[in-house]
């Protein structure tokens, strides 16, 4: 019985329509004081429809909703903040021009009036309470916009919690932190579900829940599949909640065999970033990438594609490559899957099309730059059957698709212009479990045409089963060069963070 | 608590980047630099005459409407409607003291004064519904809008006719607005009103936009407000409130330019919402918002006063002054963008 009491929040029936198409069926979820509950399933199953209702982003949804013993019904996020309910978005909302305290205490400012003299002083004192309620390691006068990701993490958890919320939820928190920056975060998310406060963990990485979670529940489809306890389920049972059905091995088997060397990296450097970069890579090689968030990794594949300035040279297939630049390594036959496919990946609002034949534009061209449409249409056709674009809709607008059917149109323009070498930054970034499948097979697909594959992630495992040399970066320093079958997860970690820490 | 963390610059320029300090600083030296210069080849420049009542008086009403505009900035927004905006209410301001002067100058002038600002609060009002409740973008809206209200100014006045007040001693009672001396330092070191206005003006703003948590919601909508409305933050009205108050500073120049000429057009100031736009961003509240203020906009608008004023005795003509205004800005916002690179490295 004592586990009713605790109930905070009852969530019965939900119901919520996209024009027309149902995007939560029905939906019962719960959770109690002092638990940390996962909420898993695959991009699109409805996970972050799901927080929005219970954030206030829609005033629409149909359902029940008991939180804190009341019956509520809420529409705006000011009334979901009021109640006690704090959502921490994977795109963090902090200002980045204001300091730390004041980020803490927005929406709460001390004055009698708006137009009455602001009480500044309550704004340090508040906030300073709270950091050291949280026992963080935050200075409440540091501007925001100098902390890295995972302190203005805490800076929101430092926030939410100055509101006396009873109910905070993470929105795949982990996404984009480094292995050390999860440690920490898990132990503030522990110590905050010690201190009683109930808490929803939404995540794709199924191998951290046992770490962190007490209850999962798992959505497919709008719907509830199931809720567990962590300890009775194993992770491929949840897998297969998620998927439907079995997953299988999810790493392809190693069939690619390297060949002649195609780039060479020579003494490539940028002050303050990383130094004396020098490596090679084959056609049909997969070569993994491995270092901490910050460590340098993704300047040094930006370098090489141009995007960011560094000296050095560059070799492709033995001519250096004078000025880099996208275009330039486009015409070359240089691809590259940014890290932050939002922004960098697709054009959004454009059809999944145009997102795929934008690279290859000039060569589709006929006399005085005519394009076909029919020609365009056939080519995105066939990329989008070769990758297996869900749906395959030349129509839609990029940003309609889940976030790994995007990254496959992303890869897909790359195969289309006839990249010979394809640089992955974080490929599986906030994507679903079965959909990473697919990509790693994709990759090793790529890999056994003779095409050169860079593969740069914070999975390290995603590395360790993929690769077939590694690359360890520390401190923007290649330290070390080893080969990809005679090593794991773990030991790749100890590299990563160096040897005293390992 | 120590003097300095309370110290404003509001929400969160005070510490946040030291090479905004620096432009800042910047500009003041190219201020001082120019000023320096001016004496030296023109020994009037220093002089009380040129100085106050030249640069400084006829700085005053557009430097009055961009406090206003650096509100609307701050908090991300745009406003190109103000010089159509002051042409209504100054057309406004004549028919109305015109229609009132039978009630005696006092009752004309007080009641044509209230309707104006109300008339500026109002086309304001329309710009910020618009923009902050519907949602529509502010370069569109404002760009009608200042089609609009010009065409409402040329309404008006029947196609655009000059009009003035036909009484003549409520003219010259009005004129006090832009005529009037206070002296500071005896007779002979006076200010004239436009500039206690403007003192008053920038006095108001800058306790609003530093003190206020109203002032610290414009930050902080400027900074991210997607999150400011997250936190419950009221973003719908404190948008729509800037541009209420931009509205309501374009009818005190409405005022002080009226007062100047006695004579309201349908068809003036036209194109002084960019030199307004020009002297918020040159003195370093950038598009997009989020940091910035009035000690900032005040340095912008002095800049680019004191440039025109160092041309016109130099009797350069208008063409080459508008040419080096816009280098001016151009540069100014280059070394800003080329500063802020340096600094993310």
């Amino acid at each position: 019985m004592s586990e009713n009491d605790s109930e905070i929040l009852c969530m019965q029936d939900i119901v919520k329509e996209f024009s027309g198409t149902r995007v939560l069926d029905l939906v019962d979820f719960d959770v109690h004081s002092g638990e940390v509950h996962a909420l898993i399933g695959e991009n699109g199953a409805g996970k972050s429809t799901l927080m929005n209702v219970l954030a206030g982003r829609f005033d629409d949804y149909r359902g029940r909703i008991r939180f804190d013993g009341r019956d509520v019904r809420i529409c705006n996020p000011r009334q979901g903040r009021d109640m006690g309910i704090a959502v921490i978005y994977q795109e963090l909302s902090v200002l980045p021009n204001f300091t730390v305290a004041e980020n803490i205490m927005l929406g709460d400012e001390k004055a009698r009036h708006w137009i009455r003299k602001m009480d500044r002083a309550s704004i340090s004192a508040g906030a300073s309470r709270a950091i050291e309620y949280l026992r963080f390691d935050l200075d409440p006068d540091e501007p925001v916009s100098r902390l890295s990701k995972a302190r203005q993490c805490l800076v929101e958890i430092a926030g939410a919690v100055r509101r006396n919320v009873k109910l905070l939820v993470f929105d795949e928190p982990t996404a984009s932190l480094g292995s050390e920056d999860i440690d920490k975060l898990f132990q503030v998310i522990k110590d905050l579900r010690d201190k009683g406060l109930a808490i929803v963990y939404i995540s794709h990485r199924l191998g951290e829940l046992p770490l962190i979670a007490d209850r999962v529940t798992v959505l497919r489809d709008g719907k509830v599949v199931g809720t567990k306890n962590i300890s009775e389920c194993e992770i491929s049972d949840l897998t297969r909640m998620m998927l439907g059905h079995d997953l299988g091995e999810i790493f392809p088997e190693k069939k690619n065999h390297p060949g002649k060397t195609i780039l060479k990296i020579n003494s490539l450097s940028s002050p303050g970033v990383f130094e004396n970069i020098s490596f090679e890579l084959h056609e049909g090689e997969i070569l993994g990438i491995a270092g901490l968030v910050g460590s340098g990794r993704t300047e040094i594949v930006r370098a090489i594609f141009g995007t960011a300035k560094a000296c050095g040279e560059v070799e492709f297939r033995g001519k250096p490559i004078p000025v880099r630049s996208p275009h330039q390594c486009r015409s070359l036959g240089i691809g590259m899957v940014p890290e932050n496919r939002k922004l960098e990946g697709n054009i959004t609002g454009r059809p999944v099309c145009e997102n795929l034949n934008i690279s290859i534009l000039e060569r589709l061209a006929g006399a005085f730059g005519f394009q076909s449409p029919r020609r365009l249409v056939n080519r995105a056709q066939c990329m989008i059957e070769r990758m297996s674009v869900d749906p395959p809709d030349l129509k839609m607008e990029i940003q309609s698709l889940s976030g790994g059917n995007q990254q496959k149109v992303v890869v897909g323009r790359w195969l289309a212009a006839d990249s010979n070498v394809i640089i992955f930054d974080e490929p599986t970034q906030g994507i679903d479990v079965g959909t990473k499948a697919q990509m790693y097979r994709l990759i090793m697909d790529l890999a056994c045409e003779g095409k050169a594959i860079i593969l740069i992630s914070s999975e390290l495992i995603e590395i360790s089963k993929l690769a077939d040399r590694i690359l360890i970066i520390r401190n923007g320093r290649l330290v070390r060069e080893m080969p990809g079958t005679e090593t794991n997860e773990d030991e790749l970690f100890a590299e990563c963070a160096g040897k005293d820490k390992g | 608590m120590s003097k300095d963390a309370n110290k404003p610059g509001a929400g969160g320029t005070r510490k946040t980047l030291s090479f905004k300090k620096l432009q800042q600083a910047s500009i003041l030296i190219l201020l001082a630099v120019l000023c320096a210069f001016a004496s030296f080849r023109s020994p009037t420049f220093f002089s009380w005459t040129n100085l106050v009542d030249n640069l400084l008086t006829n700085a005053a009403a557009l430097g009055i409407i961009a406090i206003g505009m650096t509100f609307v900035m701050i908090a991300g927004g745009f406003d190109l409607s103000v010089a159509s905006n002051t042409a209504v209410c100054s057309v406004v301001l004549v028919l109305t003291m015109d229609g009132l002067s039978s009630y005696g100058t006092v009752v004309a002038i007080s009641a044509a004064l209230l309707l104006t600002a109300m008339v500026g609060i109002g086309l304001g009002a329309i710009n910020g519904v618009l923009i902050a409740r519907v949602g529509v973008n502010p370069f569109v809206v404002t760009l009608s809008t200042m089609l609009v209200f010009r065409g409402i100014a040329l309404i008006l006045t029947r196609g655009g006719q000059a009009k003035q007040v036909a009484d003549i001693a409520l003219r010259n009672k009005f004129s006090w607005i832009y005529d009037a001396q206070i002296p500071i330092f005896g007779q002979s070191y006076q200010i004239s009103m436009p500039i206690v206005i403007f003192l008053l003006v920038f006095g108001i703003g800058t306790y609003l936009l530093r003190f206020t948590r109203f002032g610290h919601y414009i930050f902080a909508i400027g900074g991210n407000e997607e999150a400011a409305w997250l936190a419950g933050v009221n973003t719908h009205r404190i948008k729509m409130i800037t541009y209420v108050l931009c509205g309501l500073t374009c009818a005190i120049a409405a005022a002080i330019f009226l007062a100047m000429t006695a004579t309201a057009q349908a068809e003036s100031h036209m194109g002084k919402e960019l030199d307004v736009i020009a002297s918020v961003i040159v003195g370093g509240t950038p598009l997009g918002g989020g940091s910035g203020g009035l000690t900032a906009t005040l340095t912008g608008v002095l800049l680019l006063r004191v440039i025109d004023n160092l041309l016109t005795q130099f009797s350069v003509g208008a063409e080459y002054r508008k040419v080096v205004t816009g280098l001016i800005i151009v540069i100014v916002v280059t070394v800003d963008v080329l500063a802020k690179k340096r600094s993310r490295k």
